[in-house]
């Protein structure tokens, strides 16, 4: 790493810029390729109004909601990776360990489980299904800090807690999986492994409506975040209460996930990968990590979803499979290395 | 009212236990504003507990610790950090932090929503490293400095809160000689040129009556004396608090007292 | 209840010191306490045999193992109900054994294989397998979940080896991650593999039912050896319960006892996941009742845990022939179940 104040003080907006016209080119190549090839030219022609009816019709509506949601769901796992491995002081940590993708998981499944008919159809709309994912989610979080109560400001024993609600709701998961037809339980599964999805402009609303005042609050915690590297107490000394403070993130983290995964189910791994990543191009400042992260998350997502898509259509493998495959030489390779942070 | 006579933080009738355990038992202490202020005493007297009850990372049981008048229990996290900085004991940050970005984290207190990085910042940043001989280490990642320079860079991040009082919990424990008179008279420079209200504790005895301008022995979670250091290194109020008999001489150098320990004392009841 | 031994840096202490018992009573009580596990075992596997969709009485029973006359009963007690009742204490036993050395070597009360994510690896591996190789046979399977146990605890303790330790944070985090992962590439193959899912889904939540007494056969002595290894480490166990610098000065052989425990763990693990999938949770919450009971000396602790471990599957079992009655649900789900209950309860009360 060099030493040298000039180039330092440039790696982050060099690498935000980076990063920025990465994502672009990315989401770009998500509009055009799929099943049939659209020309670059041609997408941005549709994007500004004109371009023939059956291509407007595949870029408007089936592509770009398609990449807007990978955007916004990648972007916000990234997030909420980034906060809780700041907060926890250690780079393992991820959204997958407070037991909220699993409780997702768990809405999911009895969501199809109840309202599915004798003859394995749906009896509701399947657009509720993120909405009972959501709801999972969000009960799973209240679950955990409920039953952590004041211990819940320890970081390894909500991460405890978040482990003992997981595994009991994939128990649960497991048992009305089994119980099922296998027109849910493939349903299920797929949501599970993480799948981006055919999806409407309606429900991406839906999901900005809900990110944005995430978002929001990440930007005005942003700047309470530079003393949670310090000690305990020493954080006390320069005026932040790091045990509350670390409550309040960790339930914006599992805000965020439970919106991310809503519509995308579990996609493992970006929110683990994403802010470490950030960290290797952008350094230490804590602005430009968030923003990092977010983009490599979108990146990630975006990306993964175009492999799947072009590399193995038309069989609809779920864009979980790339990022688990990726996720997990890279998970071993980290454990592998010294760990210079705390524990 | 006098302000010169009252105490810049007064601890009044402080009890604090630790579950059953008393800890600090109707512990009164005024401090003095503007001067050196070292707590001492035997393992466990309870000298830590009160340092840190006086920052308040502690919440007593009774009592109340007032800065000038003000009760610190009614201060919000950010106004109480610009107005005491404290040095913990065992401080850490991550290895591959740089001094600068260490140093710079003292101004968190100081830092409103609108304008993140303020000219007084830069400036409060500046005179720190500098006050504290670290502005040439400043690119420096944390986990290369020897434990000397280390040391100085936490001070500086203390310095770079422009706070009035400044606490240190056992500053000069894990250094050697050296280093351990290099920092408290870096500490006892920032009492003199910058007129610092400084509450230290210190583990040896002879560096407490040598920097102090107050000296206060804590023992079994009370007070047992307070006052200049040539009043309280006593024979007989050494054996009574530290349970050591000891021979007391005049420092030919510094001109403070110099403690002897000569054998340690059974414990009485 | 639980005694907390820290011993202070650099202490020497022997190891009579280390074993003496504290009171003069200890032994009988000691021995109460086996034989009152030993009975319990016993009365769970008579349940195991006796009780299930069809309620058996214990005269059926009898005839069955030991005056077989071919009749339906007979046979539904000797080829159904009776691997069941051999496989699920020797898989419970040999999980808690397994939890036991887990928690000692990581110094860590939440340490389990499964926490470590050897479940995980057993079960990429059987997928794998499954799904890409085509094996289809019992024993193919189960030798694939014994590979991938095996290969998945020595990922992990090397990882441990070369990282400079594992903080109680890292492992969980490791076994978290872990699980994910195995978890989700899991659900990646099955999604594309439908024919595959059902029967692969139940296998994954781990399950006695339907089990070839041969598996017991052969995993039996894999069990056998693995937990004779951990007996004869015990006393270093033992030592190694306070710090490396202490255990060396006692004239404990750090890296053979470590090495020597991770290849008990991994036979013990994987003969239990070749036998019955991942059961999970076991490896958590036996050890703490076995502490709890006998103390902490390992001795003790392993027998203690192996009686437990094996009652614990077994009624297990039996429940899970009940609680979707008539559908049976996989065993793991409710070790799952009980596991993260019993997990939050110790974490409340922090003995955790």
């Amino acid at each position: 790493m060099s030493n040298s104040a000039g180039i330092t003080a440039m790696r982050a907006p060099l690498g935000l810029i980076g990063l920025g016209a990465a994502a672009v080119l990315l989401i770009l190549s998500g509009v055009a390729f799929g099943s049939s090839w659209i020309p670059l030219e041609q997408v941005a022609a549709v994007i500004l109004g004109a371009g023939d009816k059956t291509q407007q019709l595949i870029v408007l509506q089936l592509r770009l909601p398609r990449v807007v949601i990978a955007v916004l769901a990648g972007g916000g796992m990234a997030l909420a990776g980034f906060l809780l491995q700041k907060v926890t002081r250690n780079s393992l940590a991820s959204p997958g360990v407070l037991g909220v993708v699993d409780g997702a998981a768990l809405g999911v499944v009895i969501f199809l489980a109840l309202l599915s008919d004798t003859a394995n159809a749906l009896v509701v709309s399947i657009a509720y299904q993120p909405l009972a994912a959501a709801i999972g989610a969000f009960a799973a979080i209240a679950l955990v800090f409920l039953l952590a109560g004041r211990q819940a400001s320890s970081a390894i024993r909500l991460l405890l807690f978040g482990i003992a609600v997981a595994a009991v709701a994939k128990a649960i998961t497991m048992v009305l999986m089994l119980i099922g037809p296998i027109y849910r339980t493939t349903q299920a599964a797929r949501w599970i492994a993480g799948a981006v999805n055919e999806i409407n402009w309606g429900e991406i609303q839906i999901t900005a409506i809900a990110m944005v005042p995430a978002i929001l609050l990440v930007l005005l915690v942003a700047r309470m975040l530079p003393p949670t590297d310090l000690d305990e107490t020493s954080a006390r000394g320069v005026g932040l209460n790091l045990p509350v403070f670390r409550i309040l993130i960790f339930a914006l983290a599992a805000a965020l996930t439970a919106i991310s995964v809503a519509f995308v189910g579990g996609v493992g791994f970006i929110g683990l990968m994403a802010p470490h990543l950030a960290r290797l191009i952008i350094g230490r400042n804590v602005y430009a990590g968030l923003v990092a992260s977010f983009l490599l998350g979108a990146i990630m997502l975006v990306g993964a979803d175009l492999v799947v898509r072009v590399a193995f259509a038309p069989v609809e493998v779920p864009a979980g499979t790339v990022t688990a495959i990726i996720g997990a030489p890279y998970f071993l390779f980290l454990l592998m290395r010294k760990d210079r942070q705390n524990g | 009212m006098d302000d010169i006579a009252r105490p810049r933080i007064d601890v009044q009738a402080l009890t604090l236990a630790y579950g059953t355990a008393p800890v600090l038992k109707d512990l009164s202490l005024p401090i003095a504003r503007g001067k050196v202020t070292v707590l001492a005493g035997p393992n466990g007297c309870g000298k830590s507990t009160l340092l840190r009850a006086i920052r308040r990372l502690l919440r007593p049981d009774s009592g109340q610790v007032l800065l000038d008048g003000l009760d610190i229990a009614g201060l919000n996290d950010r106004g109480l950090a610009r107005q005491i900085g404290l040095l913990a004991q065992s401080p850490s940050a991550p290895e591959d932090m740089t001094v600068e970005e260490l140093v710079r984290l003292g101004r968190y207190p100081h830092q409103s929503m609108l304008q993140p990085w303020s000219p007084q910042d830069a400036e409060a940043l500046e005179s720190a490293m500098a006050g504290t001989g670290v502005a040439h280490l400043r690119q420096r990642r944390i986990g290369s400095l020897s434990g000397g320079q280390l040391q100085r860079v936490w001070i500086a991040m203390v310095l770079a809160q422009e706070t009035d009082v400044i606490c240190l919990d056992e500053p000069v424990n894990h250094l050697d000689m050296a280093h351990q008179l290099e920092c408290l008279d870096l500490v006892r420079r920032l009492n003199v040129e910058h007129g610092r209200t400084v509450v230290l504790v210190l583990h040896d005895l002879n560096l407490a009556a040598r920097y102090a301008d107050q000296l206060v022995f804590v023992k079994a979670g009370e007070i047992a004396a307070s006052g200049a250091p040539e009043t309280l290194m006593t024979r007989e109020l050494i054996a009574e608090v530290f349970g050591v008999e000891a021979m007391i001489i005049t420092d030919p150098v510094h001109q403070r007292p110099l403690c002897i320990p000569i054998k340690g004392m059974t414990e009485q009841g | 209840m639980t005694v907390n031994i820290t011993l202070p840096r650099g202490t020497t202490l022997s190891t009579a010191m280390l074993t003496a018992s504290a009171k003069p009573d200890a032994a009988p009580r000691l021995r109460l306490i086996y034989i009152g596990l030993l009975a319990l075992l016993l009365a769970a596997m008579l349940a195991s045999l006796t009780l299930g969709y069809r309620l058996y009485s214990l005269a059926e029973v009898w005839r069955a193992l030991f005056a077989f006359d071919g009749s339906e009963t007979a046979v539904v007690i000797a080829n159904l109900r009776l691997p069941r009742a051999v496989i699920a204490p020797l898989v419970g036993g040999a999980l808690g054994v397994a939890g036991v050395i887990v928690q000692t070597l990581s110094r860590n009360r939440i340490a389990s294989p499964d926490t470590l994510g050897l479940n995980a690896g057993a079960s990429l591996a059987v997928v794998v397998a499954s799904a890409v190789f085509g094996v289809g046979s019992l024993v193919g399977l189960s030798l694939a979940a014994a590979f991938g146990a095996l290969v998945t605890s020595l990922v992990v303790f090397a990882i441990a080896a070369t990282a400079g330790g594992l903080s109680p944070l890292r492992i969980v985090l490791i076994g978290v991650t872990f699980a994910g992962l195995g978890h989700s590439i899991v659900e990646v193959i099955l999604t594309t593999n439908e024919a595959q899912m059902q029967q692969l889904l139940f296998w994954l939540a781990g399950a006695f039912v339907d089990r070839p007494m041969v598996l017991a056969l052969n995993g039996g002595p894999i069990i056998l050896l693995g937990a004779a290894i951990a007996l004869a480490l015990a006393r270093p166990l033992d030592a190694l319960q306070a710090d490396d610098s202490t255990a060396t000065s006692l004239g404990v052989p750090l890296v053979w006892v470590r090495a020597a425990s991770f290849i008990s763990v991994s036979l013990l693990t994987g003969a239990a996941v070749s036998m019955a999938g991942p059961v999970g949770f076991v490896g958590l919450v036996v050890p703490h009742a076995a502490r709890w009971l006998v103390g902490l000396r390992h001795g003790r602790q392993l027998p203690a845990a192996a009686l437990i471990g094996a009652i614990y599957a077994t009624v297990a079992d039996v429940a899970a022939r009940f609680v979707i009655y008539p559908v049976e649900a996989p065993v793991g789900a409710i070790t799952a179940v009980v596991g993260g209950i019993v997990l939050l309860v110790l974490l409340k009360r922090r003995a955790a």
